[in-house]
Protein backbone atom coordinates (compact mmCIF):
# COMPACT_ATOMS: atom_id res chain seq x y z
CA UNK A 1 0.00 0.00 0.00
CA UNK A 2 2.67 2.42 0.95
CA UNK A 3 4.05 2.34 -2.59
CA UNK A 4 0.79 3.60 -4.07
CA UNK A 5 0.73 7.31 -4.85
CA UNK A 6 -1.69 9.67 -3.18
CA UNK A 7 -2.98 12.70 -5.04
CA UNK A 8 -4.75 15.39 -3.09
CA UNK A 9 -7.26 17.72 -4.69
CA UNK A 10 -7.62 20.61 -2.33
CA UNK A 11 -9.71 22.96 -4.39
CA UNK A 12 -11.78 23.09 -7.52
CA UNK A 13 -9.16 25.09 -9.36
CA UNK A 14 -6.85 22.09 -9.36
CA UNK A 15 -9.49 20.13 -11.20
CA UNK A 16 -9.64 22.65 -13.98
CA UNK A 17 -6.39 21.83 -15.68
CA UNK A 18 -6.07 19.01 -18.20
CA UNK A 19 -2.79 18.09 -16.59
CA UNK A 20 -4.59 17.32 -13.33
CA UNK A 21 -7.21 15.23 -15.09
CA UNK A 22 -4.51 13.23 -16.86
CA UNK A 23 -2.76 12.76 -13.56
CA UNK A 24 -5.95 11.48 -11.98
CA UNK A 25 -6.53 8.98 -14.76
CA UNK A 26 -2.95 7.73 -14.52
CA UNK A 27 -3.32 7.53 -10.77
CA UNK A 28 -6.48 5.47 -10.95
CA UNK A 29 -4.85 3.21 -13.52
CA UNK A 30 -2.10 2.34 -11.04
CA UNK A 31 -4.54 1.81 -8.16
CA UNK A 32 -3.60 4.92 -6.27
CA UNK A 33 -5.63 6.82 -3.72
CA UNK A 34 -7.50 9.90 -4.77
CA UNK A 35 -8.25 12.33 -1.96
CA UNK A 36 -10.92 14.85 -2.71
CA UNK A 37 -11.22 17.54 -0.10
CA UNK A 38 -14.66 19.10 0.40
CA UNK A 39 -14.02 22.21 -1.67
CA UNK A 40 -13.27 20.08 -4.70
CA UNK A 41 -16.15 17.68 -4.16
CA UNK A 42 -18.75 20.40 -4.25
CA UNK A 43 -17.33 21.47 -7.60
CA UNK A 44 -18.46 18.25 -9.21
CA UNK A 45 -22.17 18.93 -8.99
CA UNK A 46 -22.50 19.89 -12.66
CA UNK A 47 -21.89 17.77 -15.74
CA UNK A 48 -18.68 19.55 -16.44
CA UNK A 49 -18.43 20.93 -12.93
CA UNK A 50 -14.75 20.16 -12.89
CA UNK A 51 -14.26 23.52 -14.56
CA UNK A 52 -16.42 25.59 -12.24
CA UNK A 53 -16.07 26.63 -8.64
CA UNK A 54 -18.72 25.59 -6.10
CA UNK A 55 -22.08 27.05 -6.96
CA UNK A 56 -24.30 27.62 -3.94
CA UNK A 57 -27.75 28.96 -4.67
CA UNK A 58 -28.13 32.71 -5.06
CA UNK A 59 -30.31 34.42 -2.46
CA UNK A 60 -29.91 31.50 -0.03
CA UNK A 61 -27.65 33.02 2.59
CA UNK A 62 -27.80 35.54 5.37
CA UNK A 63 -29.38 38.93 4.80
CA UNK A 64 -27.22 41.75 3.47
CA UNK A 65 -29.27 44.87 4.03
CA UNK A 66 -28.28 48.37 3.04
CA UNK A 67 -29.98 51.17 4.96
CA UNK A 68 -30.52 54.20 2.76
CA UNK A 69 -31.15 56.31 5.86
CA UNK A 70 -27.35 56.47 5.94
CA UNK A 71 -27.38 58.67 2.85
CA UNK A 72 -24.13 58.81 0.88
CA UNK A 73 -22.72 56.00 3.04
CA UNK A 74 -25.49 53.71 1.78
CA UNK A 75 -24.69 54.53 -1.83
CA UNK A 76 -21.02 53.77 -1.22
CA UNK A 77 -21.97 50.52 0.55
CA UNK A 78 -24.07 49.56 -2.44
CA UNK A 79 -21.10 50.30 -4.69
CA UNK A 80 -18.84 48.32 -2.36
CA UNK A 81 -21.16 45.31 -2.62
CA UNK A 82 -21.08 45.45 -6.43
CA UNK A 83 -17.31 45.94 -6.54
CA UNK A 84 -16.85 42.92 -4.26
CA UNK A 85 -18.82 40.87 -6.76
CA UNK A 86 -16.87 42.18 -9.75
CA UNK A 87 -13.50 41.78 -8.05
CA UNK A 88 -14.33 38.21 -7.05
CA UNK A 89 -15.48 37.38 -10.57
CA UNK A 90 -12.36 38.67 -12.31
CA UNK A 91 -10.10 37.09 -9.69
CA UNK A 92 -11.67 33.74 -10.53
CA UNK A 93 -11.37 34.49 -14.25
CA UNK A 94 -7.66 35.24 -13.91
CA UNK A 95 -7.10 32.19 -11.69
CA UNK A 96 -8.70 30.03 -14.40
CA UNK A 97 -6.54 31.44 -17.24
CA UNK A 98 -4.46 28.25 -17.34
CA UNK A 99 -7.37 26.06 -18.43
CA UNK A 100 -9.38 28.53 -20.47
CA UNK A 101 -9.64 29.18 -24.19
CA UNK A 102 -9.31 32.93 -23.79
CA UNK A 103 -6.89 34.52 -26.24
CA UNK A 104 -3.78 36.36 -25.16
CA UNK A 105 -5.51 39.63 -26.09
CA UNK A 106 -8.54 38.71 -23.96
CA UNK A 107 -6.31 37.86 -21.02
CA UNK A 108 -4.45 41.16 -21.20
CA UNK A 109 -7.75 43.05 -20.95
CA UNK A 110 -9.19 40.81 -18.23
CA UNK A 111 -6.01 40.98 -16.16
CA UNK A 112 -6.17 44.78 -16.18
CA UNK A 113 -9.86 44.76 -15.31
CA UNK A 114 -9.18 42.39 -12.41
CA UNK A 115 -6.63 44.87 -11.04
CA UNK A 116 -9.06 47.78 -11.44
CA UNK A 117 -11.95 46.00 -9.74
CA UNK A 118 -9.84 44.78 -6.83
CA UNK A 119 -8.60 48.34 -6.34
CA UNK A 120 -12.16 49.70 -6.50
CA UNK A 121 -13.14 47.16 -3.85
CA UNK A 122 -10.19 47.93 -1.61
CA UNK A 123 -10.66 51.65 -2.05
CA UNK A 124 -14.34 51.56 -1.09
CA UNK A 125 -13.59 49.23 1.80
CA UNK A 126 -11.05 51.69 3.15
CA UNK A 127 -13.19 54.74 2.40
CA UNK A 128 -16.17 53.24 4.24
CA UNK A 129 -14.17 52.59 7.40
CA UNK A 130 -16.45 51.23 10.10
CA UNK A 131 -19.29 50.95 7.59
CA UNK A 132 -17.51 48.28 5.55
CA UNK A 133 -18.30 45.29 7.77
CA UNK A 134 -20.08 43.04 5.29
CA UNK A 135 -18.88 40.48 2.82
CA UNK A 136 -20.59 39.56 -0.42
CA UNK A 137 -20.52 35.84 -1.15
CA UNK A 138 -20.55 35.39 -4.90
CA UNK A 139 -21.84 32.45 -6.89
CA UNK A 140 -21.92 31.88 -10.63
CA UNK A 141 -24.61 29.45 -11.70
CA UNK A 142 -24.09 28.40 -15.30
CA UNK A 143 -20.85 30.33 -15.71
CA UNK A 144 -17.95 28.32 -17.11
CA UNK A 145 -14.67 29.92 -16.23
CA UNK A 146 -12.73 27.98 -18.85
CA UNK A 147 -15.03 29.09 -21.65
CA UNK A 148 -14.33 32.35 -23.44
CA UNK A 149 -17.91 33.10 -24.43
CA UNK A 150 -19.26 32.38 -20.96
CA UNK A 151 -16.61 34.52 -19.27
CA UNK A 152 -16.93 37.48 -21.65
CA UNK A 153 -20.73 37.48 -21.64
CA UNK A 154 -20.76 37.40 -17.84
CA UNK A 155 -18.19 40.19 -17.75
CA UNK A 156 -20.38 42.23 -20.10
CA UNK A 157 -23.35 41.71 -17.78
CA UNK A 158 -21.36 42.92 -14.78
CA UNK A 159 -19.88 45.95 -16.51
CA UNK A 160 -23.13 47.16 -18.04
CA UNK A 161 -24.84 46.62 -14.70
CA UNK A 162 -22.11 48.53 -12.91
CA UNK A 163 -22.48 51.49 -15.26
CA UNK A 164 -26.27 51.57 -14.84
CA UNK A 165 -25.89 51.17 -11.06
CA UNK A 166 -23.55 54.12 -10.59
CA UNK A 167 -25.55 56.24 -13.03
CA UNK A 168 -28.75 55.49 -11.11
CA UNK A 169 -27.41 55.79 -7.58
CA UNK A 170 -25.80 59.16 -8.30
CA UNK A 171 -29.06 61.06 -7.76
CA UNK A 172 -29.03 59.94 -4.11
CA UNK A 173 -25.54 61.31 -3.45
CA UNK A 174 -25.49 64.64 -1.66
CA UNK A 175 -21.76 65.37 -1.45
CA UNK A 176 -19.83 66.69 -4.44
CA UNK A 177 -16.76 64.73 -3.36
CA UNK A 178 -18.68 61.46 -3.30
CA UNK A 179 -20.39 62.18 -6.61
CA UNK A 180 -17.02 62.87 -8.21
CA UNK A 181 -15.63 59.63 -6.76
CA UNK A 182 -18.54 57.70 -8.24
CA UNK A 183 -17.92 59.49 -11.54
CA UNK A 184 -14.24 58.53 -11.49
CA UNK A 185 -15.18 54.87 -11.17
CA UNK A 186 -18.21 54.70 -13.46
CA UNK A 187 -16.37 55.87 -16.55
CA UNK A 188 -13.75 53.18 -15.99
CA UNK A 189 -16.55 50.61 -15.73
CA UNK A 190 -17.85 51.98 -19.04
CA UNK A 191 -14.39 51.60 -20.58
CA UNK A 192 -14.41 47.99 -19.38
CA UNK A 193 -17.86 47.43 -20.86
CA UNK A 194 -16.71 48.79 -24.20
CA UNK A 195 -13.54 46.71 -24.25
CA UNK A 196 -15.47 43.53 -23.43
CA UNK A 197 -18.06 44.38 -26.08
CA UNK A 198 -15.25 44.88 -28.56
CA UNK A 199 -13.72 41.49 -27.67
CA UNK A 200 -17.09 39.78 -28.07
CA UNK A 201 -18.06 41.48 -31.30
CA UNK A 202 -15.20 43.44 -32.87
CA UNK A 203 -15.87 46.46 -35.06
CA UNK A 204 -19.60 46.44 -34.47
CA UNK A 205 -21.64 48.79 -32.27
CA UNK A 206 -21.27 46.33 -29.35
CA UNK A 207 -18.93 48.71 -27.53
CA UNK A 208 -21.73 51.27 -27.14
CA UNK A 209 -25.12 49.89 -28.15
CA UNK A 210 -27.03 53.06 -27.20
CA UNK A 211 -26.54 56.82 -27.32
CA UNK A 212 -27.40 56.91 -23.61
CA UNK A 213 -26.32 54.40 -21.00
CA UNK A 214 -28.92 52.94 -18.69
CA UNK A 215 -29.73 54.62 -15.40
CA UNK A 216 -31.07 51.97 -13.01
CA UNK A 217 -32.60 52.41 -9.58
CA UNK A 218 -30.81 50.40 -6.85
CA UNK A 219 -33.57 47.79 -6.54
CA UNK A 220 -33.38 47.03 -10.27
CA UNK A 221 -29.61 46.64 -10.05
CA UNK A 222 -29.98 44.41 -7.00
CA UNK A 223 -32.44 42.16 -8.80
CA UNK A 224 -29.84 41.33 -11.46
CA UNK A 225 -26.89 41.22 -9.06
CA UNK A 226 -28.84 38.86 -6.78
CA UNK A 227 -28.48 36.15 -9.43
CA UNK A 228 -24.77 36.05 -8.55
CA UNK A 229 -24.94 36.70 -4.81
CA UNK A 230 -25.62 34.15 -2.06
CA UNK A 231 -26.50 36.76 0.58
CA UNK A 232 -30.09 37.97 0.46
CA UNK A 233 -29.74 41.54 -0.78
CA UNK A 234 -32.17 44.05 0.64
CA UNK A 235 -32.72 47.72 1.28
CA UNK A 236 -34.33 49.57 4.14
CA UNK A 237 -35.48 53.17 3.91
CA UNK A 238 -35.08 52.90 0.14
CA UNK A 239 -35.70 56.24 -1.58
CA UNK A 240 -39.31 56.59 -2.63
CA UNK A 241 -38.57 58.55 -5.76
CA UNK A 242 -36.38 57.77 -8.70
CA UNK A 243 -35.81 60.04 -11.66
CA UNK A 244 -35.35 58.12 -14.88
CA UNK A 245 -32.56 58.63 -17.36
CA UNK A 246 -33.14 59.13 -21.08
CA UNK A 247 -33.71 55.42 -21.72
CA UNK A 248 -36.61 55.49 -19.22
CA UNK A 249 -36.00 51.89 -18.22
CA UNK A 250 -34.56 52.11 -14.72
CA UNK B 1 -38.63 85.38 -2.47
CA UNK B 2 -41.27 87.09 -4.56
CA UNK B 3 -40.20 85.92 -7.97
CA UNK B 4 -40.96 82.25 -8.25
CA UNK B 5 -38.76 80.70 -10.87
CA UNK B 6 -41.29 78.51 -12.61
CA UNK B 7 -41.62 80.13 -16.02
CA UNK B 8 -42.15 76.92 -17.95
CA UNK B 9 -44.92 75.60 -15.77
CA UNK B 10 -46.62 78.98 -15.42
CA UNK B 11 -46.83 79.47 -19.16
CA UNK B 12 -48.17 76.03 -19.97
CA UNK B 13 -51.86 75.41 -20.56
CA UNK B 14 -53.41 73.81 -17.42
CA UNK B 15 -54.57 70.79 -19.39
CA UNK B 16 -51.08 70.11 -20.68
CA UNK B 17 -49.75 70.67 -17.20
CA UNK B 18 -52.06 67.96 -15.88
CA UNK B 19 -50.72 65.61 -18.54
CA UNK B 20 -47.18 66.51 -17.63
CA UNK B 21 -47.88 65.89 -13.96
CA UNK B 22 -49.33 62.48 -14.80
CA UNK B 23 -46.27 61.72 -16.88
CA UNK B 24 -44.07 62.90 -14.04
CA UNK B 25 -45.64 60.21 -11.88
CA UNK B 26 -45.10 57.62 -14.56
CA UNK B 27 -41.51 58.59 -14.88
CA UNK B 28 -40.93 58.70 -11.15
CA UNK B 29 -42.51 55.30 -10.72
CA UNK B 30 -40.84 53.80 -13.75
CA UNK B 31 -44.19 52.71 -15.15
CA UNK B 32 -43.90 50.22 -17.93
CA UNK B 33 -44.60 51.65 -21.34
CA UNK B 34 -45.34 50.17 -24.70
CA UNK B 35 -42.33 49.74 -26.92
CA UNK B 36 -43.45 52.52 -29.23
CA UNK B 37 -44.04 54.83 -26.31
CA UNK B 38 -40.72 53.81 -24.87
CA UNK B 39 -39.06 54.64 -28.17
CA UNK B 40 -40.62 58.09 -28.16
CA UNK B 41 -39.75 58.57 -24.52
CA UNK B 42 -36.13 57.71 -25.25
CA UNK B 43 -35.77 61.24 -26.50
CA UNK B 44 -39.13 62.81 -25.88
CA UNK B 45 -39.13 62.15 -22.17
CA UNK B 46 -36.21 64.40 -21.50
CA UNK B 47 -37.93 67.72 -22.10
CA UNK B 48 -41.21 66.38 -20.79
CA UNK B 49 -39.67 65.02 -17.64
CA UNK B 50 -37.70 68.18 -17.17
CA UNK B 51 -40.70 70.39 -17.79
CA UNK B 52 -42.65 68.42 -15.24
CA UNK B 53 -39.80 68.43 -12.81
CA UNK B 54 -38.81 72.03 -13.43
CA UNK B 55 -39.97 72.99 -9.94
CA UNK B 56 -37.21 70.94 -8.41
CA UNK B 57 -34.63 72.09 -10.89
CA UNK B 58 -35.43 75.74 -10.40
CA UNK B 59 -35.44 75.27 -6.67
CA UNK B 60 -31.71 74.59 -6.97
CA UNK B 61 -29.44 76.81 -9.01
CA UNK B 62 -30.96 77.02 -12.49
CA UNK B 63 -28.24 79.21 -13.92
CA UNK B 64 -25.61 76.68 -12.84
CA UNK B 65 -27.47 73.76 -14.40
CA UNK B 66 -28.07 75.71 -17.61
CA UNK B 67 -24.43 76.69 -17.76
CA UNK B 68 -23.44 73.02 -17.52
CA UNK B 69 -25.88 72.01 -20.22
CA UNK B 70 -24.77 74.79 -22.58
CA UNK B 71 -21.14 73.85 -22.00
CA UNK B 72 -21.93 70.18 -22.69
CA UNK B 73 -23.74 71.25 -25.86
CA UNK B 74 -20.64 73.05 -27.08
CA UNK B 75 -18.58 69.86 -26.65
CA UNK B 76 -21.22 67.75 -28.34
CA UNK B 77 -21.40 70.18 -31.29
CA UNK B 78 -17.64 69.75 -31.68
CA UNK B 79 -17.82 65.97 -31.60
CA UNK B 80 -20.95 65.70 -33.73
CA UNK B 81 -19.55 67.86 -36.52
CA UNK B 82 -16.21 66.08 -36.38
CA UNK B 83 -17.76 62.63 -36.84
CA UNK B 84 -20.40 63.77 -39.31
CA UNK B 85 -17.68 65.21 -41.54
CA UNK B 86 -15.54 62.12 -41.03
CA UNK B 87 -18.29 59.70 -41.93
CA UNK B 88 -19.28 61.82 -44.95
CA UNK B 89 -15.73 62.09 -46.28
CA UNK B 90 -14.92 59.64 -49.02
CA UNK B 91 -11.84 57.51 -48.59
CA UNK B 92 -11.08 58.71 -45.06
CA UNK B 93 -12.30 55.91 -42.78
CA UNK B 94 -11.20 52.32 -43.40
CA UNK B 95 -14.17 50.34 -44.69
CA UNK B 96 -13.76 47.78 -41.87
CA UNK B 97 -14.07 50.52 -39.24
CA UNK B 98 -17.06 52.36 -40.65
CA UNK B 99 -19.60 50.85 -38.24
CA UNK B 100 -17.59 52.12 -35.29
CA UNK B 101 -17.66 55.68 -36.56
CA UNK B 102 -21.23 55.72 -37.84
CA UNK B 103 -22.23 54.46 -34.39
CA UNK B 104 -20.33 57.19 -32.58
CA UNK B 105 -21.46 59.86 -35.04
CA UNK B 106 -25.08 58.85 -34.47
CA UNK B 107 -24.64 59.05 -30.71
CA UNK B 108 -23.07 62.50 -30.74
CA UNK B 109 -25.82 63.84 -32.99
CA UNK B 110 -28.42 62.46 -30.58
CA UNK B 111 -26.56 64.05 -27.66
CA UNK B 112 -26.79 67.42 -29.39
CA UNK B 113 -30.54 67.03 -29.91
CA UNK B 114 -31.07 65.88 -26.32
CA UNK B 115 -29.10 68.73 -24.79
CA UNK B 116 -30.88 71.29 -26.93
CA UNK B 117 -34.20 69.85 -25.72
CA UNK B 118 -33.07 69.95 -22.10
CA UNK B 119 -32.02 73.57 -22.41
CA UNK B 120 -35.22 74.58 -24.20
CA UNK B 121 -37.28 72.80 -21.53
CA UNK B 122 -35.67 75.06 -18.95
CA UNK B 123 -36.84 78.10 -20.84
CA UNK B 124 -33.44 79.00 -22.25
CA UNK B 125 -32.18 79.21 -25.81
CA UNK B 126 -29.65 76.56 -26.79
CA UNK B 127 -26.26 77.89 -27.74
CA UNK B 128 -25.86 78.18 -31.52
CA UNK B 129 -23.31 75.85 -33.10
CA UNK B 130 -20.03 77.70 -33.60
CA UNK B 131 -17.68 77.11 -36.51
CA UNK B 132 -14.84 74.73 -35.81
CA UNK B 133 -11.23 74.54 -36.91
CA UNK B 134 -10.13 70.92 -36.88
CA UNK B 135 -6.53 71.86 -37.54
CA UNK B 136 -6.62 73.38 -34.03
CA UNK B 137 -5.07 76.63 -35.27
CA UNK B 138 -2.43 74.73 -37.18
CA UNK B 139 -1.54 72.25 -34.44
CA UNK B 140 -2.90 69.53 -36.75
CA UNK B 141 -1.52 71.11 -39.88
CA UNK B 142 -3.39 70.39 -43.09
CA UNK B 143 -6.07 68.19 -41.60
CA UNK B 144 -9.26 68.50 -43.65
CA UNK B 145 -10.86 65.02 -43.59
CA UNK B 146 -9.03 64.08 -46.80
CA UNK B 147 -8.35 60.54 -47.94
CA UNK B 148 -5.13 59.34 -46.35
CA UNK B 149 -5.66 61.29 -43.11
CA UNK B 150 -7.30 58.42 -41.22
CA UNK B 151 -4.58 58.17 -38.57
CA UNK B 152 -4.94 61.86 -37.78
CA UNK B 153 -8.71 61.50 -37.69
CA UNK B 154 -8.38 58.74 -35.08
CA UNK B 155 -5.88 60.80 -33.08
CA UNK B 156 -8.39 63.65 -32.87
CA UNK B 157 -11.20 61.23 -32.04
CA UNK B 158 -9.21 59.86 -29.10
CA UNK B 159 -8.43 63.39 -27.93
CA UNK B 160 -12.07 64.50 -28.12
CA UNK B 161 -13.48 61.42 -26.37
CA UNK B 162 -10.98 61.38 -23.53
CA UNK B 163 -11.72 65.10 -23.09
CA UNK B 164 -15.46 64.53 -23.10
CA UNK B 165 -15.27 61.98 -20.30
CA UNK B 166 -13.31 64.32 -18.06
CA UNK B 167 -15.47 67.33 -18.94
CA UNK B 168 -18.78 65.72 -17.98
CA UNK B 169 -17.22 64.28 -14.83
CA UNK B 170 -16.03 67.72 -13.77
CA UNK B 171 -19.46 69.26 -14.22
CA UNK B 172 -21.51 66.53 -12.52
CA UNK B 173 -21.35 68.05 -9.01
CA UNK B 174 -22.97 71.24 -10.34
CA UNK B 175 -26.03 69.13 -11.20
CA UNK B 176 -26.60 67.84 -7.66
CA UNK B 177 -30.22 68.51 -6.83
CA UNK B 178 -31.43 68.32 -10.44
CA UNK B 179 -31.78 64.57 -10.77
CA UNK B 180 -33.16 64.67 -14.31
CA UNK B 181 -30.26 66.72 -15.64
CA UNK B 182 -27.79 64.64 -13.62
CA UNK B 183 -29.16 61.34 -14.92
CA UNK B 184 -29.08 62.60 -18.49
CA UNK B 185 -25.55 63.96 -18.16
CA UNK B 186 -24.24 60.78 -16.53
CA UNK B 187 -25.87 58.59 -19.16
CA UNK B 188 -23.92 60.58 -21.76
CA UNK B 189 -20.72 60.67 -19.67
CA UNK B 190 -20.39 56.90 -19.60
CA UNK B 191 -21.13 56.61 -23.32
CA UNK B 192 -18.29 59.04 -24.03
CA UNK B 193 -16.11 56.68 -21.99
CA UNK B 194 -17.24 53.77 -24.16
CA UNK B 195 -16.36 55.76 -27.27
CA UNK B 196 -12.98 56.65 -25.82
CA UNK B 197 -12.28 53.01 -24.99
CA UNK B 198 -13.19 51.81 -28.47
CA UNK B 199 -11.11 54.40 -30.28
CA UNK B 200 -8.15 53.80 -28.02
CA UNK B 201 -8.37 50.07 -28.73
CA UNK B 202 -8.78 50.74 -32.44
CA UNK B 203 -5.51 52.66 -32.19
CA UNK B 204 -3.82 49.72 -30.44
CA UNK B 205 -3.88 51.38 -27.01
CA UNK B 206 -5.33 50.22 -23.73
CA UNK B 207 -8.94 51.29 -23.33
CA UNK B 208 -8.00 53.08 -20.07
CA UNK B 209 -5.61 55.92 -19.33
CA UNK B 210 -2.36 54.99 -17.55
CA UNK B 211 -0.84 57.80 -15.49
CA UNK B 212 -0.95 61.08 -17.39
CA UNK B 213 0.21 59.47 -20.63
CA UNK B 214 -1.13 60.94 -23.85
CA UNK B 215 0.42 57.94 -25.64
CA UNK B 216 1.33 59.02 -29.17
CA UNK B 217 -0.90 62.08 -29.28
CA UNK B 218 0.76 65.41 -30.16
CA UNK B 219 2.15 67.53 -27.34
CA UNK B 220 -0.54 70.18 -27.63
CA UNK B 221 -3.05 67.60 -26.28
CA UNK B 222 -1.22 67.06 -22.98
CA UNK B 223 -3.83 69.05 -21.07
CA UNK B 224 -6.30 66.26 -21.84
CA UNK B 225 -4.25 63.88 -19.72
CA UNK B 226 -2.77 66.21 -17.11
CA UNK B 227 -3.81 65.13 -13.62
CA UNK B 228 -4.72 61.57 -14.62
CA UNK B 229 -1.70 60.43 -12.62
CA UNK B 230 -3.59 61.24 -9.40
CA UNK B 231 -3.45 58.51 -6.76
CA UNK B 232 -5.05 60.45 -3.91
CA UNK B 233 -8.73 59.51 -3.96
CA UNK B 234 -11.15 60.95 -1.44
CA UNK B 235 -8.23 61.81 0.82
CA UNK B 236 -6.89 58.26 0.66
CA UNK B 237 -3.59 57.35 -0.98
CA UNK B 238 -4.17 54.31 -3.15
CA UNK B 239 -0.67 53.07 -2.40
CA UNK B 240 -1.79 52.41 1.18
CA UNK B 241 -4.42 49.90 0.03
CA UNK B 242 -3.73 46.22 0.76
CA UNK B 243 -2.38 44.42 -2.31
CA UNK B 244 -1.70 47.62 -4.24
CA UNK B 245 1.55 46.54 -5.84
CA UNK B 246 0.26 43.01 -6.46
CA UNK B 247 -2.65 44.51 -8.36
CA UNK B 248 -0.79 46.66 -10.81
CA UNK B 249 0.39 49.43 -8.49
CA UNK B 250 0.42 52.95 -9.84
CA UNK B 251 -0.32 51.86 -13.40
CA UNK B 252 -3.54 50.08 -12.48
CA UNK B 253 -4.28 52.59 -9.74
CA UNK B 254 -4.35 55.51 -12.14
CA UNK B 255 -6.21 53.49 -14.76
CA UNK B 256 -8.91 52.51 -12.26
CA UNK B 257 -9.93 56.12 -11.61
CA UNK B 258 -10.69 58.61 -14.39
CA UNK B 259 -10.13 62.20 -13.29
CA UNK B 260 -12.35 65.24 -13.79
CA UNK B 261 -11.35 68.46 -15.54
CA UNK B 262 -12.62 71.89 -14.59
CA UNK B 263 -14.58 73.99 -17.07
CA UNK B 264 -11.57 76.29 -17.44
CA UNK B 265 -9.27 73.36 -18.20
CA UNK B 266 -11.66 71.95 -20.79
CA UNK B 267 -12.11 75.40 -22.33
CA UNK B 268 -8.35 75.68 -22.73
CA UNK B 269 -8.27 72.30 -24.47
CA UNK B 270 -11.04 73.04 -26.96
CA UNK B 271 -10.32 76.71 -27.66
CA UNK B 272 -7.87 75.90 -30.48
CA UNK B 273 -10.70 74.04 -32.22
CA UNK B 274 -12.99 77.07 -32.22
CA UNK B 275 -12.67 78.90 -35.54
Amino acid sequence: MSQRPTFTISDAGMLATPRTRRDILKLIAVGGTLVLLPAALSACSEDNGVTTPPTPQPNSGAALTIDFAKGDIAVLQFAYALEQLEADFYTRVVNAFGGSNLTAADKAVLQDIKYHEVLHREFLKAALGASNDFTVIATYPGVHFNDRTSVLNTAKTFEDLGVAAYNGAAQYITSAVNLTLAGKIVSVEARHAAAIGDLLSPKTSAFAPNAFDDVFRPSKVAATAQGFIVNKLGFTNAPGTFVQGPNNNG
Amino acid sequence: MIIEARPILESIDPEILATLAARENEIAQGASTSSSTAALLALGSIPIALGALARDAYAQAPSDVLDVLQFALLLEYLEAEFYQRGVAASGLIDAADRTIFTTISGHETIHVTALRSLISAKGATPLAKPNFDFTAKGNVAGFNFAAGQYETFKVLAMAFEDTGVRAYKGQAPRLIGDAAALSAALSIHSVEARHAAEIRRLRGKKAWISGSSRDDLPAFTQGIYAGEENELQGGLMLSTLPGYSANGGSTAGTEAFDEPLSKAEVTAIITPFLA
